[in-house]
């Protein structure tokens, strides 16, 4: 295993912050990740949105994420930022679902390595454990 | 014997949760000589427990772990 390619289908702010703390960590360790950022992910990338903190929260504890108001806990924007600094990391935003919401590349944080499709993700994934958020 | 180690470098990651702190000590880790030996200061439980785990996984030597009672020192050496 070569490392894992982690498809972020889901919006849900628990489960971002899930996915850019276990991959961080891991990329931190010189394990490779690669992160897909696509369907519901991705508009939780969007500039207005992580200067807002209006994300979606599916339960508790994304409650008391969004209280903590990064107090303690890095928001995913800060977390995957600084992971790609200290290992190998690299975060894709998907192709499709940005150009079916209008968006370019600078509507989103700047955190994304490159604009992917599928063929390409599945390329960079081809020798990686995927994990489907 | 905790006493007795003297670091070469501190962090100090008090206040943040995890996994801030290990975060952290990775970092330093990676831009240290082999045998220096690193303070991590963690107020967070988990980081506390969780940080072995990983000393464990690389290989890296866990000196000792002081509780402060508010905070904890991590001892770590570069191996």
């Amino acid at each position: 295993m070569s490392g894992y390619a982690i498809v972020l289908a889901s919006g849900e702010l628990e489960r971002i912050q899930a996915v850019s703390m276990i991959g961080s960590i891991a990329a931190s360790s010189d394990t490779p990740v690669e992160v897909f950022v696509t369907m519901n992910g991705l508009p939780a990338f969007e500039k207005d949105r992580v200067e807002s903190g209006d994300f979606n929260v599916a339960g508790p504890a994304g409650e008391a994420m969004l209280r903590d108001e990064g107090d303690d806990v890095p928001l995913f924007t800060e977390q995957l930022s600084r992971a790609k600094q200290i290992g190998p990391m690299s975060v894709y935003a998907c192709e499709m679902v940005m150009d079916i919401m209008d968006n370019e590349i600078d509507d989103y944080v700047d955190v994304f390595d490159d604009v992917l499709g599928v063929a390409g993700f599945l390329s960079h994934a081809s020798d990686k454990q995927i994990i489907f958020v | 014997m905790s006493e007795s180690i003297n670091p070469d470098t501190t962090i100090d990651s008090r206040g943040a949760a995890c996994p801030g702190p290990l975060m952290d000590l990775i970092g330093k880790v990676k831009e240290v000589d082999t045998g220096t030996v690193i303070e991590l200061q963690t107020s967070d439980s988990g980081s506390k427990d969780d940080v072995p785990e990983w000393l464990e996984e690389s290989g890296h030597e866990l000196l000792d772990i002081v509780d402060h009672g508010d905070y904890w020192s991590v001892y770590v050496e570069k191996t």
